[in-house]
């Protein structure tokens, strides 16, 4: 049955617009992640330099909101995120001793989604005006009464776009970590970053359709005139806040679970210890998860929901505290009498301890209902959630980031730079916020465009601007460091560290694009580990040497994602008057949208009605590579 | 199992062919997730539709506007395309393509036949009533809940129907099979949506809850 | 192989039996029972509404049983998986509902 097909093999831009590779999907998350994260951060850079002084007009009131809106929803939605699915695609195939993804073209669609939903999205600032309700959209602020420019309908309609993408991209990781694992590897012995992917796989999976529905009632509250959340017709702004909080409170989970997957796994590798506590760390993360859909109206004490509600949403939110403080425990367990190597990674990790720590305790206060009458929409929650968003994501994923180069570019970043960058970095970064939390016990509102002089509010704000540019010098460091090592040649060994544990650090890096020359048998948890201590030098293979099946190229998701892009635009811009008889015309009869949606569902009928069998990697190609299994 | 991704044309189906490959396997499971994300963003549509419910503002409400016999037509509709659907698996099992795409068309007109239905029961709503999206929160929330369905019914149509053809085109195959599988996973999906609907909907709002 | 491949054809055409059309047409006759009762209960009036908001939300739930289990096969053996996946997904929704019919104070 394995016959050879004539593979068509794309070179250069071709080849990363129809790849389907998950360690190619991988490095486009990557940049297109840094990309939107270089916009956040020069917005963030922004806002800190107009609260640098008292009464500064660097930036109008309107210019502020709508930079505070953007950063927000960029650094969420555009930044973070993508950069999590980076790592997940690079390395959980490798991890589970997969091939592949289980479904390769919708890997690649869901990137592809993504991508062109924040393009439209920042397409905002040079189309009339960006959103400028906050990251949350409140109702209503965000209704077409209060916020008159496209701003809005850019958020609804791009993060609906780029929420697609990120749901496709948790069912292709559930379906791969449930069926694709290798002969051997039960789901107790799945690396801890598999384990807590898979799970934020799955609250993607349950969070991001309550926002489709939020977002799609936004919608058509702004363009097609509906009445969600107008009272005067009856509607409710409160239904608002409660479908974005469902939402939003697991995704802050959906953030942080692999950044304590990454911290399990560079605290254990540098340890050379196995993680202290693995079954009690699956277990403090399953409970995570599920606590993280019960806590949502503990962003809504001040909306009035009455004692009740809020007494349990008080209690409910207290109880994370405690599988979080096991993980907590657990990784210090893991470094007491480890040999504990202090690489850049590690020192990623040992700095995010501490720091999520602080972030968590400041969310232990903030979960007190009657306390969070007094913090809440002030600097204190700023604070709280940039030291649990930058503090804990973050750091986790620069961890990340340097522990699997290697593996993803066969090129070691630099140490020294490393070291720089993080002591710049983790400095740049407490100077930032720790100064904010005392801001917003004294009384600062966030969100405010500028302040009067000589309320106290002067020095600690200087003094989180020159935080933030130090945190800006880090990320220069970082990327000069990509550069320096971009120019190096491409050979580091399999296991670069000497002391990886996992499957990943058992093939070349970077991997052959079929992974696994021979599927691994897995004998025990830190697979790779155990072969290493029974004095062997790579895997025992599951099956014999035998041509590879591997699914070919394909530019439909680019095409079926440019067509939702098109489509989203012309809906927005239905009832516009553009002072031109051929631009309204399009516009305003749907033909836009129209275009748009055929382009995707004529992708999608293509994609039925013909097959894609693939190709083969013969035998013969793979002994002639010489690839260590 | 070292090639599950070369497909057995040849030969005699297994009993379930859409069972047969990893591929139909994954798909079947990835389907699965897929409808429980489905679940949460209906349950989040009724969860709307009911702190709206009573919000009518200047429209009629739910008890004046709705007609039972019209919703019961519906109901029965789609509860007998459903039926319909099981026996095209059963045919599906039984490797019989002739039965199977015979079930497969019936279901896909029922379909239509519902769809034709709700458009009517819409267009006396707004033409006859003057009752519109924008009349009032309960009629942007019935109108979104409801449609979303009628949506999803007309996806499910337009997909079955592309099903039918590829039937006759490739016949009936281990990559086949899971695509008929899963668009009957679906297609059982909207009953399920439905059935909510006319209880949430149309009873409890005729019966003035 | 042959023997293996003669083993399968046997266990398929026993499956053949098996799974008749009987079970459905029970199955389908018990949905429109429901359905009748669900629809009777309303057309009926009169009866106490929060008596008619029971029956209508359990004859909803076993239709739904029927649907899920029955014909969708979730009742069969190796669904696990697609049992707690759609566990969880009724349970977001749940909670979602629940939050409309408890927390949104002005309903």
């Amino acid at each position: 049955m394995a016959h050879a097909h004539s593979v068509k093999r794309h070179k250069g831009l071709m080849d990363w617009l129809t790849t389907v590779d998950h360690k190619k999907i991988a490095i486009l998350y990557l940049w297109a992640g840094g990309f939107f994260f270089g916009i956040g951060g020069i917005e963030a850079l922004l806002i800190r330099v107009q609260l640098a002084k008292p009464m500064n007009d660097f930036v109008s009131a309107q210019q502020f909101n709508e930079l505070i809106t953007m950063h927000g929803t960029t650094m969420i939605f555009l930044g973070v995120m993508p950069v999590i699915f980076a790592l997940m695609n690079a390395v959980i195939p490798l991890q589970i001793g997969a091939r592949d993804v289980a479904f390769p073209f919708l890997n690649s669609l869901g990137f592809w989604t993504f991508l062109f939903g924040g393009l439209l999205l920042n397409l905002s600032w040079i189309m009339g005006g960006a959103p400028d309700a906050g990251w949350t959209s409140y109702t209503p602020l965000s209704s077409t009464t209060y916020s008159l420019t496209h701003g809005i309908d850019f958020y609804t309609i791009g993060l609906q776009i780029a929420g697609l993408g990120t749901l496709i991209g948790g069912i292709n990781f559930l379906a791969t970590i449930i069926t694709m694992r290798a002969p051997g590897m039960s789901f107790m012995r799945m690396p801890m970053f598999t384990w807590t992917s898979f799970i934020t796989s799955a609250m993607i999976l349950f969070a991001f359709p309550a926002i489709t529905v939020g977002l799609v009632l936004l919608t058509f509250d702004r363009i097609l005139g509906a009445n969600f959340f107008d009272v005067s017709k009856g509607g409710n702004p409160v239904l608002w806040q409660h479908i974005f909080w469902i939402f939003g409170h697991p995704e802050v989970y959906i953030l942080i679970l692999p950044a304590f997957g990454v911290i399990s796994e560079v605290i254990s590798t540098f340890s050379r210890k196995r993680l202290f506590g693995y079954s009690s760390m699956v277990f403090a993360t399953i409970l995570i998860a599920f606590l993280g859909f019960m806590v949502w109206a503990h962003h809504m004490f001040t909306t009035g929901l009455g004692p009740v509600a809020n007494a349990l949403f008080s209690i409910s939110t207290m109880l994370i505290a405690v599988p979080t403080g096991i993980k907590i425990f657990n990784w210090l367990f893991t470094m007491w009498g480890g040999q504990i190597r202090f690489t850049v990674p590690n020192l990623f990790a040992a700095g995010f301890i501490p720091t999520f720590v602080m972030g968590g305790v400041t969310g232990v206060m903030l979960a007190s209902a009657p306390a969070d009458y007094q913090y809440h929409d002030t600097y204190f929650v700023v604070a709280h959630f940039h030291y649990v968003i930058v503090g804990g994501l973050v750091l986790g994923l620069f961890a990340g980031l340097h522990y699997w180069w290697p593996k993803m570019f066969g090129r070691m970043l630099s140490e020294r730079l490393g070291k720089w960058e993080f002591w710049t970095f983790i400095i740049g970064f407490h100077l930032t916020f720790f100064v904010q939390h005392f801001l917003g016990l004294i009384g600062m509102q966030r969100r405010v465009f500028t302040y009067l002089p000589n309320q106290g509010f002067d020095l600690m704000n200087l003094v989180s601007t020159i935080g933030a540019f130090l945190m800006g010098v880090g990320v220069i460091i970082f990327l000069v460091n990509v550069v320096i090592t971009a120019r190096q040649p491409v050979g580091v060994a399999n296991d670069p560290w000497e002391d990886g544990r996992t499957l990943e650090w058992s093939i070349p890096s970077p991997p052959p694009e079929y992974n696994f020359k021979q599927i691994p048998l897995v004998r025990g948890l830190d697979a790779f580990w155990k072969e290493k201590t029974a004095g062997h030098k790579e895997m025992t293979p599951a099956e014999p040497v035998g041509p590879i099946h591997m699914p070919s190229a394909t530019i439909l998701p680019f095409l079926m994602s440019l067509g939702i892009f098109i489509a989203g635009l012309g809906f927005m811009f239905t009832s516009d008057d553009f002072g031109n008889n051929f631009l309204n015309f399009i516009f305003n009869n749907y033909i836009v949208t129209g275009i748009g949606l055929a382009i995707t569902f004529g992708s999608m009928l293509w994609r039925s009605l013909f097959d894609d069998h693939g190709w083969h990697i013969e035998q013969d190609e793979l002994n002639e590579k010489g690839v260590k299994a | 199992m070292t090639t599950p991704h070369a497909p057995k044309v040849t030969g005699a189906l297994p009993h379930e062919p859409e069972k047969a490959t990893l591929e139909g396997r994954n798909k079947i499971l990835a389907f699965w997730l897929f409808l429980g994300g489905e679940a949460v963003l209906f349950g989040t549509l009724f969860a709307t539709f009911l702190t709206l419910r009573n919000q009518v503002a200047e429209g009629p409400s739910a008890s004046e506007l709705f007609s039972l016999p019209m919703t019961a037509a519906a109901t029965f509709i789609l509860l007998v395309s459903s039926l319909t659907s099981v026996f095209a698996i059963q045919a599906m099992h039984r490797g019989n393509k002739k039965s199977l795409m015979g079930w497969l068309s019936v279901t896909v007109l029922l379909g239509l036949a519902f769809l034709i239905l709700e458009i009517y029961e819409f267009s006396v709503y707004m033409i006859h009533d003057d009752y519109s999206m924008t009349t009032s929160a309960f009629s942007s929330a019935f109108y979104t809940l409801v449609g979303f369905h009628g949506a999803h019914v007309l996806f499910g149509i337009l997909w079955i129907g592309i099903l039918i053809g590829q039937l006759l085109k490739k016949g009936l195959t281990v990559v086949t099979a899971p695509k008929i599988y899963v668009s009957a996973m679906y297609w059982h999906f909207i009953d399920v949506v439905w059935v909510f609907i006319f209880t949430v909907v149309y009873l409890l709002g005729k019966a003035g809850v | 192989m042959e023997d293996q491949d003669k083993h399968v054809d046997s266990v398929i055409k026993r499956r053949h039996r098996q799974e008749g059309p009987q079970k459905h047409v029970i199955a389908f006759i018990f949905s429109i029972v429901l359905t009748l009762i669900a629809f009777a209960a309303v057309a009926a009036g009169g009866v106490n509404i929060a008596f008619t908001v029971v029956i209508l939300l359990v004859m909803a739930v076993l239709q739904v049983l029927v649907q899920l289990g029955y014909w969708m096969h979730l009742k069969d053996k190796g669904h696990m998986i697609p049992i707690i996946f759609m566990a969880g997904g009724f349970f977001v929704a749940g909670t979602a509902i629940i939050t409309a019919l408890y927390w949104m104070w002005w309903s």
